[in-house]
């Protein structure tokens, strides 16, 4: 069985709105391999492994599984040719048995009745085959540990006849041992001629489980490694590529003597957050680099208190002591945060761009008991042009804009106002790469108009093209700090320091 | 050029004419306007009482408590909120006055204190929503039953009567003569000039559209969500009030059960105006025009002699459709 090729994905394009995400892009995976898929974010790695589950139609490419050519238009195709995709968010019925959580996709019946006995002993034998054996099929789901949940939905994966499986950041939220054990079942799984995909940020998990790393780089292969004759610096170097210096504008000069804007020490957020300082300087930016579940995540919003239980000794800004308490304390403060999650946390989708650019600063456009809507439409209609955000008017709907013109706006909000101290987390999540170019070049801009910004994010590309200092977190606590720009290598090594030890 | 960006391809505005009036922001007022037109065009054909300007006017007069709660319940559903409670206070609030008044409290006094309940009725299912995070849903339906089984516990279920002269006039005055336009219909409009004032020109509006469009990302943004949600949970309770005391001064008694079961109706006509209940959207002009609708389709289906228990059947048949149809809308918006 190993070594026959099992899948044979050549050719493969894809675009979103015209944009494209996947240019010409092989990948193959023999039968019992374990094969890590590596990029930088926006590198095309989920889009390509939805096209293998089916998630995303493919414009361009074939997709040979067992030797025959596949269509693979619908999840459910996928599933028969025995493709299962992991879900990155933990997906479990929490109230039901670990035995139904497994079955879930197909419960044997008996007449009109679900086929108990079956159903367990069917969820017993795939436990098995994983090592569980420990693991009831009459426990409750929800009174599971998170990867004990984790390694049953592995278990739900391998119901039927699965072939490849595909994990996304499987370890993203686990412990050293934890990892562990999921390595030891993957290589179980392995041996009995399943072949793995396995997603990771975590060079030291990749090199420890993987035969041979696949990498991606703005859409297109730029690497394919047998693991044991390549190194980590390669693989690095692969994934980075040389074309950090056109992306990024230069840096800021004179940033030694810069003073501080915002300056926190102890930051504590109990279960993301550990005794974290950091300062944000002014005409700089300030990076923060860290894995996802490194308390990344975190760390903006925690000053700006939108994050449960924060607390930090002291924090100070514009000299001024600040104690953390709610969003629109923060604001009154002179900080601004444009959050990740844009569609979830950034927008009133149904609102009007106006609206939206103006509703955080409203104080600014109140004359008397009324809004004065000439200002207002005078002020938005500046900052539209002057950071080129591309619309029919002020009055679309903010929800019909293209990713990074939203972005725009959400950057714009903060600057009406009287900013001291700007956070971006991930800023540039879901834009594509031209309008990424031109929201750094702005960020760049305002720090040169003397704006203090945080910039935090999980690509450490973005923060050693970007950041003119930063700070590495691992597993809630600050690594290293580099008071100079830095390298995305160095930062993703800081990064991952304690991440799987 | 720059359009090709933000428009999503194949549905270009100008080749799907319909499609784009569809899309306009107004053509979900507009659609009711049409409705209102043809029902009074249809009514008029046949009934001779119907259009006169004493029917059209006694519409408006029947409906002025309802709309009054409509206007009310129109900023707090776009801001996220739902108060089922409103129709009880409206009942509760009668019964007070009653009873002050025949406590010896002055009629006005009474009536004060009554507004002041409503107010603070309100303002605990702003807390109880709000600070306990609950579902305003079993929230204001726990209130409901409250208040609508305090009245009766007040009264003994008895009708109190209330027939003060200056008092009666705010249900059955008229000015302008005894052809004039009645009072309550003034209030109501009153109220909604004020309320559409509120959310069209005032900061205040603005947060209620985004607390209510996406709370997470207004919280974000320091927008004081809780306490816009809490201060419209307020209003509806005042305008409860005010809506129990106009019926009180209607009917010349404070019956205990003769608002809460319009309840529905207050409900029907928000979302019927084209508010939508999950928030975010909603204009009170869409709520005016259909308090009118549901108001004029009583009225004509009264005139024509159809039974009240076809009245109701025909009610709910308008609002799905209604609602059906402004689903569609907002979908060829999308």
């Amino acid at each position: 069985m190993p070594g026959t090729r099992i899948l044979d994905m050549s050719g493969i394009g894809k675009a979103f709105g015209g944009v494209p995400v996947l240019a010409d892009v092989a990948f193959h995976l023999d039968a019992g391999e374990v094969v890590a898929l590596l990029g930088a974010n926006g590198a095309g790695k989920s889009t390509l492994m939805k096209i293998l589950s089916g998630n995303y139609t493919r414009d361009a490419g074939t997709v040979v599984v067992n030797g025959r050519t596949h269509a693979l238009r619908t999840p459910a195709d996928a599933l028969a040719l025995g493709i299962r995709m992991l879900p990155q968010e933990l997906s479990v019925f929490a109230d039901l048995m670990v035995a139904e959580n497994i079955m879930i996709g197909g419960l044997p019946v008996k007449g009109a009745h679900v086929d108990r006995r079956a159903m367990t002993e069917r969820a017993q034998a795939l436990l098995k085959r994983m090592g569980l054996d420990w693991l009831s099929p009459g426990t409750r789901m929800g009174s599971l540990s998170h990867h004990v949940q984790r390694l049953v939905e592995i278990a739900r994966a391998l119901n039927g006849d699965a072939r490849v499986l595909i994990m996304d950041e499987p370890t993203a939220s686990l412990a050293a041992d934890e990892v562990d054990m999921l390595f030891s079942i993957i290589r179980r799984l392995q041996a009995e001629g399943i072949s793995v995909i396995y997603i990771s940020h975590y060079l030291k998990e990749v090199f420890a489980i993987s035969g041979r790393i696949v990498v991606l780089r703005d859409g297109r292969n730029a690497g394919d490694f047998v693991t044991g004759n390549t190194n980590v610096d390669e693989v690095l170097h692969a994934i980075v590529g040389n074309r950090v210096g056109d992306l990024y504008p230069p840096f800021a000069q004179g940033v030694e003597g810069a003073q501080d804007v915002v300056a926190v020490t102890g930051l504590t957020v109990p279960g993301w957050l550990r005794d974290v300082d950091f300062s944000v300087k002014r005409g700089t930016i300030t990076g923060v680099h860290g894995l996802v579940g490194s308390g990344v995540e975190m760390i903006g919003r925690a000053l700006f208190g939108a994050a449960p239980r924060a607390e930090a000794r002291s924090v100070a800004i514009g000299g001024e002591p600040y104690r953390i308490s709610t969003p629109g304390r923060a604001v009154a403060a002179g900080l601004g945060l444009v959050a990740a999650e844009r569609k979830r946390e950034g927008i009133v989708a149904m609102l009007s761009l106006r609206e939206n650019m103006s509703v955080a600063n409203m104080p600014l456009f109140t004359h008397g008991l009324h809004v004065d809507r000439t200002k207002e439409a005078r002020t938005v209609g500046e900052w539209i042009k002057r950071l080129s955000i591309r619309a029919r008017d002020a009055e679309q709907p903010i929800g019909t804009l293209s990713g990074g013109n939203q972005q725009k706006v959400c950057l714009a909000r903060w600057l009406l106002g009287d900013l001291k101290a700007l956070i971006l987390e991930e800023p540039t999540r879901g834009v594509d790469v031209g309008a990424r170019q031109e929201i750094y070049r702005q960020i760049r801009q305002l720090a040169d108009e003397g704006l203090a910004i945080l910039l935090i994010s999980s690509d450490a590309e973005e923060v050693a093209g970007l950041a003119d200092r930063s700070v590495a977190l691992a597993s809630g606590v600050v690594t290293q700090t580099f008071e100079q720009p830095t390298s995305a290598s160095a930062l993703m090594s800081a990064a991952s320091k304690s991440a799987a030890a | 050029m720059s359009q090709t960006s933000t428009l999503p391809a194949g549905t270009p505005a100008a080749k799907r004419p319909i499609r784009a009036l569809l899309g306009h922001p107004f053509a979900g007022v507009a659609m009711l306007l049409v409705f209102y037109l043809l029902l009074i065009a249809a009514f008029s054909a046949l009934s001779p009482f119907f259009l006169t300007v004493k029917n059209l006017l006694s519409i408006g007069s029947n409906m002025a408590f309802i709309g009054l709660m409509a206007a009310a319940g129109t900023p707090l559903i776009v801001a996220g909120g739902l108060d089922l409670s409103v129709a009880a206070v409206a009942g509760i609030s009668g019964v007070v006055v009653a009873l002050c008044y025949a406590a010896g409290i002055d009629i006005w006094a009474a009536c004060l204190i009554a507004v002041a309940a409503g107010g603070l009725i309100g303002a605990g299912n702003g807390a109880l929503t709000n600070g306990l995070k609950l579902n305003p849903f079993i929230v204001t339906l726990g209130t409901m039953s409250i208040i609508t089984g305090a009245s009766l516990v007040l009264t003994g279920g008895l009708t109190q009567p209330l027939m003060i002269e200056g008092f009666n006039w705010i249900g059955s005055g008229r000015i302008g003569g005894s052809g004039g336009v009645p009072v309550p219909l003034i209030i109501m409009l009153v109220a909604f000039v004020l309320i559409w004032w509120m959310m069209a020109f005032t900061p205040f509006g603005r947060y209620i559209y985004a607390s209510g469009g996406n709370p997470e990302a207004s919280r974000m943004l320091g927008i004081p969500v809780d306490r816009t949600q809490v201060t419209l949970y307020i209003l509806s309770g005042i305008s409860g009030a005010i809506a129990g005391i106009i019926v009180a001064a209607m009917l010349g008694a404070a019956a205990p059960d003769s608002v809460g079961k319009h309840l529905l109706t207050v409900i029907a006509a928000i979302i019927l105006g084209g508010t939508s209940l999950f928030g975010g959207r909603g204009s009170v002009w869409g709520t005016l025009l259909a308090v009118l609708i549901l108001g004029t389709l009583n009225n004509g289906l009264t005139l024509m002699n159809v039974s009240s228990f076809w009245q109701d059947v025909t009610k709910g048949a308008v609002l799905l459709l209604a609602v059906g149809l402004d689903q569609l809308r907002v979908r060829s918006q999308a």
